[in-house]
This record gives C-alpha cells, structure tokens and sequence, in this order.
C-alpha cells in the first residue's frame, strides 16, 4: 500500500465525505458537494504537483 | 399554539449545561456519538466509518501517535490533533500502536491520516454542539 497516488485519493475521498456530511443534510446536497470537494481535491493536488516538479529542489 | 411550549421545552433541555459536557465528551471518545444523541444516526454512521478508517489507515501507513513534548512544539500540536479520536487514540495507544517507522516510504502519509481524523472528530463534536444549541 505505497501507491502515492492512491492514498492522496483515499484520503480526499474520506475528508470530503466527512466535509460533506458535515456542511449538507440532505444527501443529494452531500453527493453533489462531495463529488465537487473530492474532485477539487484531487485536481489540486495533480496540478500542484506538475508544476513543483519544474522546480529545482 | 398549544404545541408552542413543548417545541420550545426540547431544545432548552439540550442545552444544559451538564448534558452538552456529556455530549461534547461522548462525541469525543466515539466519532459520531454526538450525532446519534441528537438523532441523526445517518451522519453518525458516515462520520463513525470515515474516521475510524481513516485513523486505522494512518496506523497501517505506520503513521505515529506523536507523544505530548511541549520542547517541541510541532509534536505537541500533532498530539492534540491525534487525541481528536478519542477511544480509538486511547485504544492505539494501551495496544502500544502507533509507534511510527520513520523509514517508511508512507510514514508522512500515516501521520497525515491520523491526525487529520482526529481534527475532523473536533469539527464533529463541534457539529453535535451546534445541532444541540438548536443552531443548525
């Protein structure tokens, strides 16, 4: 269980179900904005990775 | 009008003072607990699985419970933070786990684990709160 990128999808996944519970009580409302957070999550992550691998660390 | 002073008598028995510190600490030991007082055994469930994985996870990843060294001040605020989980902290904790592998590749992983679940169990208990106060 070293795969990187499936841990930072579990781990989005987990804290936007939890966000989205949280912030929402009917549970379409939840899906739409865990789906949203997840998505945001994810994409985030993907992105700022790109661009600190152009940068000489 | 005859319903009037029964809905209004609900929530002023939720929030005495004695029965929040009995939910805010429920709600602390077990994730969810809080939200299964108030009824909403539906979030409570989603809220109990979520943060137990994520905990149990964290301590798979060989994460570490970080111990209570106010000399070192990040490691004191990561202890807070794991003891957000309450029983599933003071479990891990008598069973001796979470003792952390610095040399594991998923190391940081399983400290990001742990100690998110345990921030988002105060948000949970803070959650409970607010729906006893008959805020939300």
């Amino acid at each position: 269980m070293t795969d990187h990128l499936l841990l930072l999808i579990a781990f989005a996944f987990f804290v936007s179900v939890v966000f989205a519970v949280l912030q929402r009580d009917e549970p379409r409302a939840q899906v739409r904005l865990g789906a949203m957070l997840f998505g945001a999550f994810v994409a985030a992550a993907v992105i700022l990775g790109w661009l600190m691998y152009a940068l000489p660390l | 009008m005859a319903t009037k002073p029964a809905a209004a008598a609900r929530p002023r028995d939720r929030t005495e003072p004695g029965l929040l510190v009995l939910l805010c600490l429920a709600a602390w030991m077990v994730p969810g607990a809080g939200h299964v007082w108030m009824g909403r055994r539906q979030k409570a469930l989603v809220f109990f699985l979520a943060l137990t994985s994520m905990f149990l996870i964290g301590l798979r990843l060989h994460g570490r419970i970080f111990p209570f060294d106010v000399s070192a001040p990040l490691v004191a605020l990561a202890a807070v933070a794991d003891l957000g989980l309450g029983l599933p902290w003071l479990l891990a904790r008598l069973l001796d786990a979470g003792n952390g592998l610095v040399t594991a590749a998923t190391y940081e992983y399983g400290n990001t684990f742990v100690i998110v679940a345990g921030l988002l169990n105060f948000l949970v208990i803070l959650d409970a709160f607010d729906i006893a106060k008959g805020r939300k």
